[in-house]
């Protein structure tokens, strides 16, 4: 049987103000009927291109210069537009990655799906409607009959996407390709999407192609994978024989450089030096020489051809030519097989701490006036944060992880006095926080710095790079106060190159603008610094980078950070204890490797479990956790968590579980903890 | 809803009180007598009597106001000099021939102006969408009282095509509709340029929607996405800026009643300014800005009514 997709030698071009991008070149790959095949690769890998190119929605500066992508045996270069049009959404579907942007938020679904059904004109509207009503009970969406009238905005963010998967399937496409459809969700949204992804595709028997920079949910979902980097393919072949022998040093290398591999707190995270090639020009040989570790001679004249490795399993390299002498010069003694040279925060635990949270609640006026007094409205104060205790000692690194709503970004910025707390005690120092004004304030937060998810893209983009890292100077030091010396100092701190401190933010790559976001926190040079998010976008070959160097400033400077994440991979391979939010509470707190090793509270067990490996051989079966986080508007009675837990017991939905302290030092709030 | 509904009906009760309040100042700032500088020189005698006991304007001049307050807020504007009508009937018979002219100046804008800004949308930088640009900037251009005149001058007194005055024998409708065609069109000229930029504007904006971009993966018919999808959400801006511009609209009604001798409110603050007729100006005047603020609060309920984003978030 023929493959359903037969891509051939494609060349994408893309016309830019700089000259034209050669964004796809000689890109030939199957995806075999009934299959799943993912693309992976970091930011400019041309994986998304892919996707449009074949659905031939390419934006309007790109173009299809060469090359063949053959659907069914047809080539889908020589459509014209109403054969593309037919083509598109009846045999070819799209899942996006952003469920809230790609569906229009000024029609009910209802709307949306009669106008996806307008080709079935044999079917009356009635009918088109219960078919849409099938598919979203199949996809999982309960009282799909009231909802189908609601509009995007009233879904929530895994309800959203199911729907995107629902629409996509409605016309029965043979082929659906789906756009890093979960990187949007939180992580137990991730888990039952790909669950329900692959379920759909057992049963349905859609092949499908699945875009992803997550190794581990391409593991998780994929037959066969293939691996780009600027614009080509690099190696592809069966997942299993690529996870387990991967032949290309790129794919060595992003395989080794995913936290969730490197699981000892003590490594240095693999990294990728090096930014991606200029493919506005054609380069000279391997396309990864650049960055390789292992690249001689030879790579950096001539392209390398296609070796097979084995039955379906090919990658690029001249390493794998049978001609090759071996002797060439593979001196590839990986320098990032380093270890920390001391465990950061291991000796802490006698120290005083430097900030105690005690009983801390924070509550936001809900909707309040007339609307308030409406049935079913919210209550006029919303709790975000509920009895939250926290210690943090000095030169420790403290995780704080919870979904999106749980409250630990407002922890944060309430330690940091940015928001006021309503009841309970902050102390830095022994000092109390709570009840100072601004101006008493402002002094104190010399030693506490925040380091943003977007360090750059937050800030101005017509000061230089040089003055947005002193900036923090200019409320805290004296006018006269050395700032271009300071401005060098931290720039060869943070391992800046000096001459990019006359640049400007644009200008930056990621992992540059993330170490000016880290120079900027330590401008001051703070005892404390609260990390939001601080891999957040980056991809996996430079969020080593980041994670490597605030660990060393750690060590060198005595530095105590909280790192506030959702990923618990990243947090893993960097924090000494950990914290778990639920609903604005701390559900779970103590040892990081002790909680990894055996989670206590069901919901850290979930979160743990639903962390997708990189491992084809050890796919999770079942969806972790199921159902979503209630509001916190509408707090649910008893143990907040009853609803989710696999544990719960009639106590549970009754009695809301106090915060209790177990044998190793850890707090708990739970009836049942797992380790009892 | 509630809660907004309540805001936006309380702010524009905000903006008529203030237009009141400034109207009363002016009559009590300016030196002499009130009676006298409300009425205008016209007035009898004993109108102005009437009106000073009427107003008490022998009490302290915060009760004044309340009386002034009180009257105007329920209908009574005082009356006409000579006719001793009540300003407010006039106003309110004066009122839709008005409107009928703003809106259906507005209305042939829009049939154009929205078209041209979408197809130019769809086509960027194409010859058409260059020409609509050149047209757009040329119809805003142009105040809309010279279009008036040139376009009597044109149309009605040198080709003879259309009437040159009035509004046409009451009652019949076709002569109605025929003396409308000038002043409509020389209200709404400016509006199609404007219209057409808006709406590409937000188009543009619009059309880069990753939305759009689904919509085609779904295969959906290029019309379905541009009029259904694109311009359903790329309208909602612009009809806010049709209330905001709604003032503008309307002061060209008043200028095209002028140079077209049609009745209307803009011809009757024209002649009662010639008889000095200040009751009937006053009144007037605050009717329009009445009439301005509820179309702008009109625009928004409708913004609100049909992005249902908004209308969760009230
Ligand atoms: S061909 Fe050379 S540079 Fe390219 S991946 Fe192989 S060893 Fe590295
Ligand atoms: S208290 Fe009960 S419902 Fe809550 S986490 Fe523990 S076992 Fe689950």
């Amino acid at each position: 049987m023929t493959p359903l997709v037969q891509i051939r030698n494609l060349d994408v071009i893309f016309d830019t103000d700089r000259g034209p991008v050669r964004a796809l070149r000689d890109v030939s790959f199957d995806v075999p009927r009934g299959k799943i095949v993912g693309v992976v690769g970091e930011s400019g890998s041309g994986k998304s291109t892919v996707i449009w190119s074949i659905a031939r929605l390419l934006s309007a500066n790109g173009r299809i210069v060469g090359g063949k992508i053959l659907f069914d045996g047809r080539n889908l270069c020589d459509l014209g537009e109403a054969a593309l049009r037919d083509f598109r959404g009846r045999q070819a579907s799209i899942v996006f990655q952003d469920p809230m942007t790609s569906q229009i938020p000024v029609k009910s679904y209802r709307q949306q799906i009669i106008d996806i059904l307008y080709r079935n004109r044999e079917q009356s509207r009635s009918q088109k409607i219960g078919h849409a009503l099938a598919m979203m009970r199949r996809v999982g969406i309960p009282d799909s009959e009231q909802r189908i009238d609601q509009f995007p905005h009233q879904f929530s963010g895994g309800m959203r996407q199911r729907m995107g998967i629902a629409m996509a399937l409605l016309m029965k496409p043979q082929l659906l390709m789906a756009d890093e459809p979960t990187t949007a969700l939180d992580v137990t949204m991730e888990a039952q999407i790909i669950h329900l992804l692959r379920s759909l595709q057992a049963e349905m028997h859609t092949t499908i192609i699945l875009v992803s920079h997550n190794l581990g949910l391409v593991a998780e979902l994929c037959d066969e994978v293939v691996v780009m980097y600027a614009g080509e393919v690099v190696e592809r072949g069966p997942i299993g024989a690529v996870y387990a022998r991967p032949a290309h040093p790129y794919t060595q290398a992003l395989i080794n450089s995913d936290p969730a591999r490197v699981t000892e707190r003590r490594r240095y995270l693999p990294t990728i030096p090096g930014d991606l090639p200029d493919v506005r020009f054609k380069q000279a040989g391997c396309i990864f020489a650049g960055r390789c570790p292992k690249a001689f001679d030879r790579c950096r004249h001539e392209e390398p051809a296609a070796h097979v490795l084995e039955e379906g399993h090919d990658a690029r390299c001249h390493l794998l030519d049978p001609r090759q002498v071996a002797s060439s010069s593979v001196t590839a003694a990986s320098r990032q097989e380093g270890w920390v040279p001391v465990d950061p925060g291991s000796n802490v635990a006698a120290t005083e701490p430097l900030v105690r949270v005690r009983d801390l609640r924070v509550s936001f006026p809900g909707r309040g006036g007339l609307a308030s007094l409406l049935p079913g409205a919210q209550p006029a104060k919303i709790d975000v944060l509920v009895d939250v205790n926290l210690d943090l000692r000095a030169g420790e690194t403290l995780g704080l992880v919870g979904e999106s709503g749980s409250g630990k970004t407002t922890l944060g910025r309430c330690i940091l006095g940015l928001i006021p707390a309503s009841s309970g005690s902050i102390t830095l120092r022994g000092r109390e926080l709570t009840r100072l004004s601004e101006r008493e304030f402002r002094p104190l937060r010399e030693n506490m710095a925040m380091m943003f998810q977007d360090p750059v893209g937050s800030l101005s983009p017509r000061q230089s790079v040089r003055s947005l890292i002193v900036e923090p100077l200019d409320v805290h030091r004296p006018k006269g106060f050395d700032r271009d010396a300071v401005a060098l100092k931290l720039a060869d701190m943070v391992n800046l190159p000096r001459e990019l401190l006359s640049r400007y933010p644009h200008q930056l790559s990621g992992g540059q603008a993330r170490r000016v976001g880290v120079a900027r926190a330590l401008a001051l040079e703070p005892d404390l610094i609260i990390a939001d998010e601080p891999t957040a976008g980056l991809d996996v070959s430079i969020q080593g980078e980041v994670l490597n160097l605030m660990r060393d400033l750690q060590i060198a400077h005595n530095l105590t950070y909280l790192i506030i994440s959702h990923n618990l991979p990243v947090v893993r391979h960097i924090s000494g204890r950990l914290a778990i939010m639920y609903l604005g509470r701390i559900v779970e707190q103590g040892d990081c490797e002790a909680i990894f090793r055996r989670p206590a509270h069901p919901y850290t067990e979930a979160l743990i479990n639903g962390i997708p490996q990189p491992d084809p051989e050890h796919r999770r079966t079942l969806a972790s956790i199921e159902g979503e986080v209630p509001s916190v508007a509408f707090r649910p009675r008893g143990c907040e968590f009853h609803a989710r837990c696999r544990y719960a017991q009639a106590r549970c939905r009754e009695e809301p579980p106090e915060e209790t302290v177990l044998s190793d030092g850890r707090t708990i709030r739970c009836h049942f903890p797992l380790t009892g | 809803m509630f809660h907004y509904l309540l805001k936006r009906i309380g702010l524009s009760v905000v903006i008529v009180l203030c237009a009141l309040l400034a109207l009363f100042l002016l009559l009590h700032l300016i030196p002499g007598d009130p009676a006298t500088i409300a009425l205008g020189p016209r007035a009898t005698p004993e109108a102005i009597a009437r009106y000073a006991a009427k107003m008490h304007l022998d009490e302290p001049i915060l009760l004044q106001f309340q009386i002034y307050l009180f009257n105007a807020l329920s209908g009574d504007l005082g009356v006409d000099v000579f006719s001793e009508r009540s300003v407010t009937r006039i106003v309110l018979e004066a009122l839709p021939s008005t409107l009928i002219l703003a809106a259906v100046g507005l209305l042939w804008a829009a049939l154009i102006g929205v078209p041209l800004g979408c197809i130019s949308a769809v086509r960027p930088n194409s010859w058409f969408d260059r020409l609509t640009g050149v047209i757009s900037v040329a119809t805003i251009a142009i105040p809309s009282f010279l279009v008036s005149i040139w376009s009597l001058l044109v149309f009605a007194v040198i080709l003879k095509w259309l009437p040159v005055i009035g509004a046409g024998e009451p009652g019949d409708l076709a002569d109605q509709a025929y003396h409308l065609v000038l002043p409509a069109f020389a209200v709404g000229l400016s509006w199609v340029g404007y219209l057409a930029r808006m709406v590409r504007a937000s188009m543009l904006e619009v059309m880069n929607e990753t939305y759009i971009r689904a919509a085609h993966a779904f295969g959906l018919e290029p019309r379905t996405v541009v009029f259904r999808y694109a311009l359903k959400v790329a309208i909602l801006p612009t009809i806010t800026l049709i209330g905001i511009g709604f003032g503008g609209l309307l002061s060209s009604a008043l200028f095209a009643e002028i140079i077209f001798t049609r009745p209307g409110v803009g011809k009757l603050i024209y002649d009662m300014v010639m008889n000095r007729n200040f009751p009937v100006v006053q009144g007037a005047v605050l009717i329009t800005t009445g009439v301005y603020v509820l179309i702008n609060l009109g625009a928004d309920l409708v913004v609100a009514w049909l992005d249902p984003r908004v209308r969760d978030s009230l």
